[in-house]
């Protein structure tokens, strides 16, 4: 994006906040900070790139992905990498999937309703007109009326199906099971966007994850950040943040980061933590803040993601299109189950590369039949979910001795689904095998798959319960906030890209009282 | 159908054109399609704007553009042509032309990209030719002569002579006082392209014993083939020898790894595709170096690796991609997928452990081969690696999935899973992306093996 005549800041100025992170934990807030007269700073790991940065291609495409290794443990080792974290301006939103269901209130009091899981701090209500707000302002195409949520009204009709959406709503059909488009932030209408320019509708990529030229796909890039500028932030990419300074009393006074080799320091009244759900809790680990709980780390939350693919006689070649085109919301509490919470359902299209490593990685596939499900490809549509996850006190990240390219110890993150997933992920697998046949599939691939790094800086009403409170201030630190994906204390069956939107705006409001 | 196997663009030197490929075109006979191009002033084309040699592979892409059929091709270029070649396989390899199919080069006693090194007197008589206006035929008679080891034949001398006197001046002139002496090693930078390199044991500044000091650190993979007597003027000198060179590089190029089909070939190639994503395309539709060093893992580990993609990602029959060597130069460029196992070390060195291991263990049959690997991958003990069984395992899954991701990454291979979204990026092309997304269609710009086209009416703005 355009930073060219933006507002800056020495680094001894103190400035009213400083937000580590541009993503969608990062960006509604120092839009909405610096809209209502704040001197806002952004620093930002990754670089800016801008829409003609960005490839289709895949090797090519990891340069808008957090490719500074993870170290991953446990039964089920979360994969990083493309799959799993932002760089960049923009972060996550460069190349997120931009589906955007809402988060269901039964997910937010999760403990309340089954005694497990963790409820969340935050009202469902308030939340929703938090993310009503970010839908229109980001521009999310959906169907009215909504199947489960008659109340609900999307600006813009749904994009085109796809020929897996197509097949998934075969499927569906035939067995009863309730399917619609699915709602997207991706413009099935062209639209100016306020101080961005030109966005174009829907181009049918089935590219999008790999970063997106034509501004069909919301990122903070085209919507949030350019606004934050127009206010006067500032935002500096290629600064990467490693240290945390205070003064006597204990309060934030500064950040100090790299940036082209050379050390800075940038003085502030509050900081803001929009890392997600890893570089935050590694942060806060590094530097031994905030964590008189002992929560930093803790519960590291990874979504259910299991896919099931069918063959089918035709090409489906279901890269085509929005990949996630159709939804079904009939399993966010399936019926006569022994498991707590549930999952989404989305029709799947995915990029060639992206399957092997799926076909490899989930399916244990190699040698000729790897091959020959590689062949099969175009012929195959698929299925997945987005599945509730508990959190456990031992999936959690800590810091290893191996330091990285910053001189900061890497993160080791261990995940090993529970109980409750693995029943989830049971069942949903035999839910999409059911539809796959329905639909007509000469056989079907179950390929296991997590998805999303939440968790490791819950929120919390008790404070030794986590690590920010409800409005995602710090427990400990009262100029020290959290908005990222970290904060979740449960995951939700909703994909988190647009409920942490919701809760940045939401954070921001808190921070202005 | 097309019916020969490849295309031959012919660059040829100072003083000739498209003509003086015809010695090669007859040696070659019917299996190559020759293409002799004209460079500006060259064969009685016309002067260009100015005589830079990236104003000259502007003129040599527009005529590969003109007649590339999207179907594998090498440039074969001589003398001063060798320096338009440079630049052009550059273009080439970035994407910054609409063509596709690059296999290789055969350079005749090129004109390296660094200045050309020329004798000031020679310099200075064959810019006194031009003192009349023109190169007399006693002038360009001398050319010839000056320029072969023993007098050519009759009738070739006759075409050579022809072709010089042919050649207008300014061009000339401009070749000596700017091209040749220009410095464009920096545009090209280094080429890693097969390569073959030919030239005379009795030529000068370009004969055999001066190109590897002049080209090696351009083309790392250049094989150096010097011509005894033999003069500079390789396409009328030896246009046998030169033919069999071509031949042998085919056969080690294009006929060694997989292809991509010519309608493929035409789609990335075609202004669908962005420039970066062609580029990235033609890099890896290289044929790989059959002497590859290793540079992350040892020779041997190499060698063990080799073994195992091709038992977990076959590739039968003669077409290969060298997924070892290309996983090797991943790990030694550092590109990771971003994550590792909590009990692996870094890449290069769980490669290094993990390899030693299994060539510790490593069986020969294919089928024992097969029952190891089921093994390793279920996390049964098998190697006294200094890991756990599951540690081997995972290291495994890694293998498993960069040859993988190695293999589909070729074009070829994207071509063969049916694979055409790279096609979508590029501007100013409306619609951009998909049209048609129904199962068994296609839009008509897609491969016919896509399905059924529809046609499709203008995006919605
Ligand atoms: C492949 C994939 C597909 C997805 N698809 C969807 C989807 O379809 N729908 C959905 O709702 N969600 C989706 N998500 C999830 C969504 O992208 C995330 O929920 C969201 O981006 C998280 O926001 P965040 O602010 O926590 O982190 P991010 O968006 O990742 O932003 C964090 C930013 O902080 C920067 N940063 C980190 N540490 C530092 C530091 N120390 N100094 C400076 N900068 C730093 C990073 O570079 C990054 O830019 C997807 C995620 C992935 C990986």
């Amino acid at each position: 994006m355009n930073l060219d005549d933006m507002r800056t800041h020495a680094d001894d100025d103190i400035v009213d906040v400083v937000i580590v992170g541009t993503g969608a934990g990062g960006a509604p807030l120092l839009a909405r900070l610096a809209e209502r007269g704040l001197r806002v700073v952004a620093l930002e790991a990754g670089p800016n790139l801008g829409p003609k940065g960005f490839t289709n291609d895949e090797v090519g495409a990891p340069r808008i992905n957090w490719m500074s290794e993870r170290l991953s443990g446990g039964d089920a080792p979360t994969a990083f990498g493309p799959n799993n974290s932002g760089w960049g301006v923009g972060g996550g939103t460069l190349h997120w999937g931009a589906f955007t269901p809402r988060p269901d209130i039964r997910d937010l009091n999760l403990f309340t309703e089954s005694g497990v899981g963790a409820d969340w701090p935050v009202d469902h209500a308030e939340l929703i007109r938090y993310v009503a707000e970010v839908e229109r302002t980001i521009g999310v195409s959906g169907p009215n009326p909504y199947p489960w949520d008659p109340d609900r009204e999307y600006l813009d009709p749904p994009v085109d199906r796809n020929a897996a959406a197509d097949l998934m709503a075969i499927g569906c059909d035939r067995l009863g099971i309730r399917a619609t488009d699915a709602p997207a932030a991706i413009l099935s209408r062209a639209r100016d966007q306020a101080h961005h320019g030109h966005r174009h509708a829907s181009r049918n990529l089935g590219t999008i994850h790999q970063g997106e030229r034509f501004g069909t796909k919301a990122t903070t890039a085209n919507t949030y950040l350019p606004a934050a500028v127009a206010a006067g932030a500032e935002i500096r990419p290629d600064s990467m943040v490693h240290g945390i300074e205070r003064d006597s009393l204990g309060r934030i006074s500064a950040v100090v980061y790299r940036h082209d080799g050379r050390e800075h320091r940038q003085r502030c009244a509050t900081l803001v933590l929009a890392g997600g759900g890893i570089e935050t809790p590694r942060l806060l680990l590094n530097t031994g803040l905030a964590n008189s709980s002992g929560q930093v780390g803790r519960n590291f939350l990874a979504h259910g993601g299991v896919q099931v693919w069918g063959r089918f006689d035709e090409q489906q070649r279901a890269y085509r299109g929005y990949p996630s085109a159709l939804i079904s919301e009939d399993f966010v509490r399936p019926d006569g189950v022994d498991f707590a919470g549930g999952y989404l359902l989305q029709s799947l299209g995915v990029m060639p590369l992206t399957y092997a490593t799926a076909l490899v990685r989930g399916g244990g596939l190699w040698g000729d039949d790897l091959m020959e499900a590689l062949d099969s490809w175009r012929y195959s549509a698929g299925i997945g979910i987005n599945g509730e996850c508990l959190p456990a006190e031992d999936n959690r990240l800590v810091l290893s001795d191996e330091v990285d390219e910053w001189g900061i110890p890497r993160a080791i993150v261990a995940f090993s689904p529970g109980q409750n997933e693995r029943a989830i992920d049971e069942h949903a697998t035999a839910t999409m095998t059911r539809i796959l046949e329905a639909a007509g599939a000469l056989g079907t691939r179950v390929l296991a798959r997590t998805a999303h790094t939440l968790g490791t800086c819950r929120m919390s009403a008790d404070p030794s319960m986590g690590v920010v409170d409800g409005d995602g201030r710090s427990h400990d630190i009262p100029n020290l906030w959290i908005s990222d994906n970290s904060t979740f204390p449960s995951s939700l069956t909703a994909n988190p890209g647009l409920a942490q939107l919701a809760l940045s705006l939401r954070t921001a409001d808190r921070m202005l009282r | 159908m097309i019916g020969y196997d490849g295309t031959i663009y012919f660059l040829a030197g100072l003083g000739f054109g498209a003509a003086a490929s015809a010695p090669l075109a007859h040696c070659l006979g019917e299996r190559f399609h020759v293409v002799g191009i004209d460079l500006p002033g060259q064969g009685g084309a016309s002067d260009a704007a100015d005589g830079s040699v990236q104003t000259m592979a502007d003129v040599a892409l527009a005529a590969i553009e003109a007649e590339a059929d999207g179907g594998p091709f090498l440039l074969v270029a001589h003398s001063m042509g060798g320096k338009v070649a440079a630049l052009v396989a550059a273009r080439l390899l970035s994407g910054s032309a609409n063509v596709f199919g690059l296999a290789g080069a055969v350079l005749l006693a090129p004109s390296p990209p660094v200045p050309e090194p020329m004798d000031d007197d020679k310099r200075a008589l064959m810019l006194a030719w031009l003192a009349d206006g023109g190169l007399s035929e006693v002038d360009a008679r001398e050319f010839v002569a000056q320029n072969v080891a023993e007098p050519l034949r009759e009738s070739s001398e006759q075409d050579a002579v022809a072709q010089v006197r042919q050649t207008s001046p300014l061009s000339w002139k401009r070749w000596l006082t700017e091209g040749s002496t220009e410095d464009v090693s920096a545009v090209v930078g280094v080429l890693d392209l097969p390569v073959v390199v030919l030239a005379g044991e009795d030529d000068e500044d370009l004969g055999a014993s001066a190109q590897p000091r002049l080209l090696a650190g351009v083309y790392p993979r250049a094989r150096f083939v010097s011509l005894a007597e033999t003069g500079h003027l390789l396409p009328y000198e030896r246009p046998d020898e030169v033919a069999a060179e071509i031949e042998r590089l085919w056969q080690t190029t294009v006929e060694a790894s997989p292809q991509v089909p010519a309608e493929w070939g035409r789609l990335i190639a075609s202004g669908r595709t962005g420039t970066e994503e062609r580029g990235m395309l033609a890099r890896r539709a290289i044929a790989d170096d059959p002497h590859y060093a290793p540079r992350a893992i040892s020779q041997a580990q190499l060698t063990t690796l080799r073994a195992l993609a091709d038992r977990l990602v076959p590739q039968p029959g003669m077409r290969r991609i060298d997924l070892a060597a290309r996983v090797d130069g991943d790990l030694t460029a550092g590109r990771g997928d971003g994550w590792r196992p909590a009990e692996l070390p870094d890449d290069i060195s769980a490669y290094r452990i993990g390899l030693d291991a299994i060539a510790s263990v490593w069986p020969h049959d294919a089928e024992q081969q097969d029952t190891l690997i089921r093994r390793i991958i279920a996390g049964e003990p098998v190697t006294d690696a200094p890991w756990d069984d599951d540690a081997l395992s995972l290291w495994f899954e890694d293998v498993r999935n960069d040859l993988a991701r190695a293999w589909l990454a070729h074009p070829a291979s994207l071509a063969r899973v049916g694979y055409d979204g790279f096609a979508t990026s590029a501007e100013g092309v409306e619609p951009a992306g998909f049209v048609s997304l129904g199962a068994g269609l296609r839009d008509p710009w897609e491969p016919g093996d896509l399905g059924t086209p529809v046609t499709v009416s203008e995006a919605d703005e």
